[in-house]
């Protein structure tokens, strides 16, 4: 269930190399700003799906130009801390205007769990990794189908021979940021009503989606959505059984064990060594 | 007049305690002295490595429970609680660097705020020895004056210290992996323990100040220790200038002084960090110091060579701390430049001479390729090559561009793996062996885009690469221990005289960086021959220089065959230059060897013209 956030970052990382590291804080966004118009505003579901993805790829867009372009270029690690800097802004301006408080996002599918093997879960949450799974094909089929996925690419590749093949670079990687952003606007409204909404709730997310994005392959959509199941499913099982802090050891452990045995990811590619 | 104005600084702070008895300002002052130490060790990592950590708040809170669980739990002496934080701290720190390391950039800052955010989890969760939400209440407390000043003393020393680690070979490894982890690699340094090491000693500080503020504040809870603290840990160093020794300090300051008059916008402090942050990645790239400091790479000019006099004028840019614990460098490099001749050649001749006996004489054999394959994807870079390398002499590589010259070079300094063939030096199986294990056997090279350290000085480079991997115990690099300094001598001498031998000794105190691109070249090849090295691998060394500069490379690599140099692989396209110095040409074609012989021979072979010209002559 986290694939779909970490999908996020290998749309960026595909195309530029960069993420924003903020991912969480996006999809903390996303579930803010569809709480604002769903319950705040009490608009239709669907009016509120579409605004809320507009705002958060406009939102995607803005912050590539501001925390992204400007250290692309130079090969800096400094975007990861920009956009770091842009999540916990972002953090700060939800706690002021949404509140400190978690609130709960109704949803019809979350009102009796589904028993399976000890642990429980929602149907809101089995929706969760189907709509994963589809925007996985979407985004396979986009890169590798389409001339315009492709020639992102190869700005990953090379950006100056992308770049002197007639692709808008700037435009490239921002056009992914505004995908990964509207991503994490689906992932947002979609965990809204399982896990409440708070102006809080970005960094762990992020962080297990990172996870989930390291243990399946940056490069690797199809790793990464395996990946995101798994995680989840592992999660729940600890949770059941153990406890719930039991949970992030276990998932950090995960990581860890990944990182040694394979530590370009279970599905992803082995970067050449550039030297 | 720097060094006093630091030390009088020191007094000052020293003095607080006795001027105020105000417990607000005293804690605050403490804060920044803790702050100094976690941002001091976190340099060692961040600035000297270039390796960015969100976890250290993790370390912070080990050592905080560790000192309290030792105070309160156990009883025991806050004397030993503290070093007991130190202790657990590094070896947590060291354990995590092994698995975390193995990932950099990116993958690590992640890697490292899952970490702090465990230790967290934990900290809530086993509530039998950290007392859960809760905390640990009644850890002992000395009085604040006193705790100020033990602080303060450790701030002051952790400064030192981190000093006096910049100024020995460790600081020098740590900043060449920063620079060209490749190239320190080709120089026999494991780019992975380097940064293991580095991780280690900043989790140790870390943790060292979370043992201090466990018993200034006689109370933890898990509250102190979230990612914000991590943030704000980093944004420290950031803000002051990371890799620089007075950075920690100036940021440590300002960040726990301003936020102090800002009380009434505590709601917005995420908003002051994050606006923080910003700030200094956009306009403050060098932090404060380096704001405030004249810029070293300007001061000198890039690349006059007539500016020789401006060497004393660069060193006097330095900041205040470096110069404060760096008194001898100075007097010492001069020194060291204007040394007698004498030594220098002994020095060199020391360095350039092979190190094995079975290295001596000619025509035996050193390095031997036997069937080498390499396939990237379905392209082969090598087919089925087969060479050996003579332990004297100059063997050229030659071919069209793509024709696998340079990937095997990679393959014989170990940064790609064969994936069928053998390659043996001196009778030894290297093929697939890590490059510093293969460098440390004695093959070094240079690149075909020149890696110069930028940070270090050009006499730092070519010390790394006289070290090599030798850099001995980072606890005596820290405390700057006398024998430390008296090998560190040693090997800035020998590298001022190899770099003398390389005509470079007038560019000795300058920042790499600032060297002009034909130079970079000269040092990059300088730097490799300090390895003592049986075999050198020269990777297209004349592209980009001019026609002068290839005619001093060309008497310079003749001049190092007959004195006794190592054996050389030169990989190059200047023919002018491959015909003038090499006794033997490979070529290569599509990743195979389609001639090997004399100039002549080569010269003259029908396939060589053909894969050339592209037509059968």
């Amino acid at each position: 269930m986290y694939g779909l956030v970490a999908l996020g970052y290998h749309i960026t990382w595909v195309t530029s190399r960069t993420m924003n590291f903020s991912q969480g804080h996006a999809v903390m966004a996303g579930a803010v700003v569809a709480f604002a118009f769903y319950v705040g505003l009490g608009w239709p579901l669907w009016a509120t799906v579409i605004v809320t993805l507009v705002i958060l790829a406009l939102l995607g867009v803005g912050l590539e130009r501001v925390a992204v372009r400007p250290f692309f270029r130079a090969g800096s690690a400094a975007w990861l801390l920009s956009t770091i800097a842009c999540g916990i802004i972002a953090e700060n301006v939800a706690m002021l205007t949404f509140g400190k408080d978690a609130r709960a996002f109704p949803s019809a599918l979350t009102q009796k769990p589904i028993l399976v093997g000890g642990a429980g879960f929602y149907a809101q949450e089995l929706l969760i990794p189907v709509v994963g799974l589809l925007l996985m094909g979407g985004v396979q089929l986009f890169y590798h189908r389409t001339a315009y996925g492709k020639q992102l690419k190869a700005v990953a590749y090379n950006p100056e021979a992308a770049g002197l093949m007639g692709i808008h670079i700037p435009r490239a990687v921002m056009f992914a940021f505004g995908l990964s952003a509207l991503l994490a606007g689906i992932a947002g409204i979609l965990l809204a009503p399982i896990l409440n909404v708070a102006a809080t709730m970005g960094s762990i997310i992020g962080l297990k989606a990172f996870a989930v994005a390291i243990i399946g392959g940056l490069t690797s959509a199809p790793g990464i959505v395996v990946a995101g199941v798994g995680y989840g499913l592992v999660e729940s099982f600890v949770a059941g059984y153990f406890s719930t802090g039991a949970r992030e050891i276990v998932g950090f452990a995960l990581v860890i064990l990944v990182l040694i045995v394979r530590p370009w990811g279970l599905l992803g590619t082995r970067p050449p060594r550039r030297v | 007049m720097a060094r006093v104005l630091c030390a009088g600084l020191f007094v000052a702070a020293a003095a607080l305690p006795l001027l105020t008895g105000n417990t607000y300002y005293l804690y605050v002052a403490s804060s920044v002295g803790l702050l100094t130490i976690v941002t001091a060790g976190l340099n060692v990592l961040v600035g000297f490595t270039g390796q960015i950590s969100l976890g250290h708040a993790g370390f912070y809170a080990i050592g905080a429970y560790a000192a309290g669980v030792t105070s309160v739990r156990l009883g025991l002496s806050p004397w030993l609680g503290v070093p007991l934080a130190i202790l657990v701290a590094a070896a947590v720190g060291a354990v995590v660097a092994g698995a975390a390391l193995r990932v950099t950039g990116p993958y690590l800052a992640m890697v490292t705020i899952a970490f702090g955010i465990i230790v967290e989890g934990i900290l809530v969760e086993w509530v039998a020895v950290t007392g859960g939400p809760g905390g640990i209440f009644n850890i002992p407390k000395p009085p604040l004056g006193q705790a100020y000043w033990i602080i303060l003393a450790v701030a002051a020393l952790s400064l030192i210290l981190v000093a006096n680690l910049r100024r020995s070979a460790w600081g020098r490894a740590l900043l060449a992996v920063k620079g060209s982890d490749v190239a320190a690699e080709s120089l026999g340094l494991s780019a992975y323990y380097v940064r293991i090491v580095a991780f280690t000693v900043s989790a140790g500080f870390a943790g060292a100040a979370g043992g201090l503020f466990a018993h200034l504040n006689g109370y933890i809870s898990p509250d102190s220790f979230g990612l914000q603290a991590s943030i704000l840990f980093l944004l420290a160093l950031l803000f002051g200038g990371e890799g620089r020794v007075a950075g920690p300090l100036l940021g440590s300051v300002v960040l726990t002084v301003l936020p102090e008059f800002l009380t009434a916008l505590t709601d917005y402090r995420l908003i002051l960090y994050g606006s923080l942050l910003m700030v200094s990645i956009y306009w403050l790239p060098q932090g404060l110091v380096g704001a405030l400091a004249p810029r070293r790479g300007e001061e000198t000019g890039r690349g006059g060579a007539g500016e020789r006099g401006s060497r004393g004028e660069e060193a006097q840019g330095r900041a205040c701390a470096e110069r404060q614990v760096e008194p001898q460098r100075d007097p010492a490099g001069r020194r060291e430049e204007q040394g007698s001749r004498g030594a220098g050649e002994r020095g060199r001749d020391e360095a350039q001479r092979p190190r094995g006996p079975e290295a001596q004489g000619t025509g035996e054999t050193l390095l031997t390729v036997e069937g080498a394959s390499l396939a990237f994807g379905g392209v082969a870079a090598l087919a089925d090559v087969s060479l050996e390398i003579p332990v004297s002499g100059i063997r050229a590589v030659i071919g069209p561009n793509g024709a696998g010259k340079t990937t095997l070079l990679n393959a014989l300094s170990g940064f790609y793996a064969p994936d069928t063939g053998s390659i043996r030096l001196n009778g030894t199986p290297v093929a697939g062996r890590p490059p510093y294990t293969i460098a440390r056997l004695g093959v070094s090279r240079t690149f075909q885009t020149a890696q110069v350290f930028g940070e270090l000085t050009v006499l730092e480079n070519v010390a790394v690469g006289v070290a090599g991997p030798r850099l001995g115990s980072v606890l005596a690099a820290l405390a700057g221990a006398p024998w430390t300094r008296r090998a560190d001598e040693a090997i800035r001498r020998q590298a001022l005289s190899l770099l003398d031998a390389g005509g470079l000794a007038e560019w000795a105190a300058r920042p790499a960086d600032a060297l002009p691109a034909g130079l970079r070249r000269r040092l990059e090849i300088v730097r490799a021959l300090a390895t003592a090295p049986r075999l050198l691998l020269l990777d297209e060394p004349a592209a980009g220089l001019s026609p002068a500069e290839i005619a001093e490379l060309d008497a310079y690599l003749i001049r190092l065959k007959t004195t006794g140099g190592p054996s050389v692989v030169l990989v190059e396209h200047h023919m002018d230059l491959v015909m003038a110095v090499s006794e033997h040409i490979t070529v290569l074609d599509y990743g195979r060897v389609i001639a090997s012989g004399t100039p002549d021979a080569v010269r003259a072979n029908p396939a060589v013209i053909e894969a050339y010209l592209g037509a059968a002559a």
